[in-house]
């Protein structure tokens, strides 16, 4: 008993860096992402029976905190996105020049998607999660996950004026995006 | 003159992993992970480990059958 309970502790300590990077992404606000941390590190421990040894602890606390984020943003009665136009704006200081964008550039960029977007391009392209694990995150379809990033990733390649990747041309990347259920 | 679209399209199959899809060959696949590596090597603060040891600490502070202590 007492193994098994340390074992989730240290589980779940290991998972602090990536969580608080996740909750960052979601939250964009250091401090809100870290009580997002907090209020999913007591979550979890309250729900540790729920959890199945040997499933993947991380996709489980992924759940656990980017549900808090959403109960939070519906509590607080959704904050006034900015709905492209500010943070848009201030991007208009060409961001690309040519192959050479910035981290904070792109960083601004991120913050104009809608969180579903910018979920779901995080859980794939940057937190290693699959197609399905991502879904089952999200508590969507594979098929949303797919579609939404694609779309991430065309937005992020228009404000970010990268030109689509040589070696592949958008429609090739859409068709991959679209056909990966054999990967 | 018809593109070549079989080729186009078995050249597709091995790259359709998401690795690939945002992966090295892509700046914005790049990117993400430096933005998000970034934010995982954040040093983290010691109020997370002292939270689980609290948890941890009052779990067995009740789990300690009554009467059965000591």
């Amino acid at each position: 008993m007492a193994d098994t309970a340390s074992t989730f502790k240290q589980d779940l300590l290991g998972a602090i860096p990536s969580l608080r990077a996740f909750a960052m992404s979601l939250a964009q606000n250091a401090d809100k992402a870290d009580d997002l941390v907090q209020e999913t590190l007591v979550k979890a421990w309250d729900k540790q029976a729920s959890f199945q040894p040997g499933t993947n602890l991380k996709a489980w606390v992924f759940t656990i905190l980017r549900n808090e984020f959403y109960s939070q943003m519906r509590k607080r009665g959704r904050e006034v996105q900015d709905s492209d136009g500010v943070i848009t704006a201030r991007l208009a200081v060409h961001p690309a020049q040519q192959g050479s964008m910035d981290l904070d550039d792109f960083r601004t960029a991120l913050e104009t998607l809608p969180e579903d977007q910018r979920e779901a391009i995080i859980l794939i392209g940057a937190s290693g999660f699959s197609y399905e694990e991502a879904a089952e995150i999200c508590d969507c379809a594979v098929g949303t996950i797919k579609s939404r990033v694609s779309r991430a990733r065309s937005r992020l390649q228009e404000i970010l004026n990268v030109s689509g990747e040589a070696d592949f041309g958008p429609d090739a990347i859409s068709a991959q995006v679209m056909g990966s259920n054999a990967a | 003159m018809k593109p070549n679209i079989a080729a186009a399209t078995g050249g597709q199959k091995k790259a359709g992993r998401r690795s690939e899809t945002l992966g090295s060959n892509s700046e914005i696949g790049r990117k993400l992970k430096q933005y998000y590596d970034d934010l995982v090597s954040d040093e983290v603060p010691d109020r997370f480990a002292n939270l689980l040891k609290q948890l941890e600490e009052s779990e067995k502070a009740s789990a300690t059958p009554v009467g059965e202590g000591q």
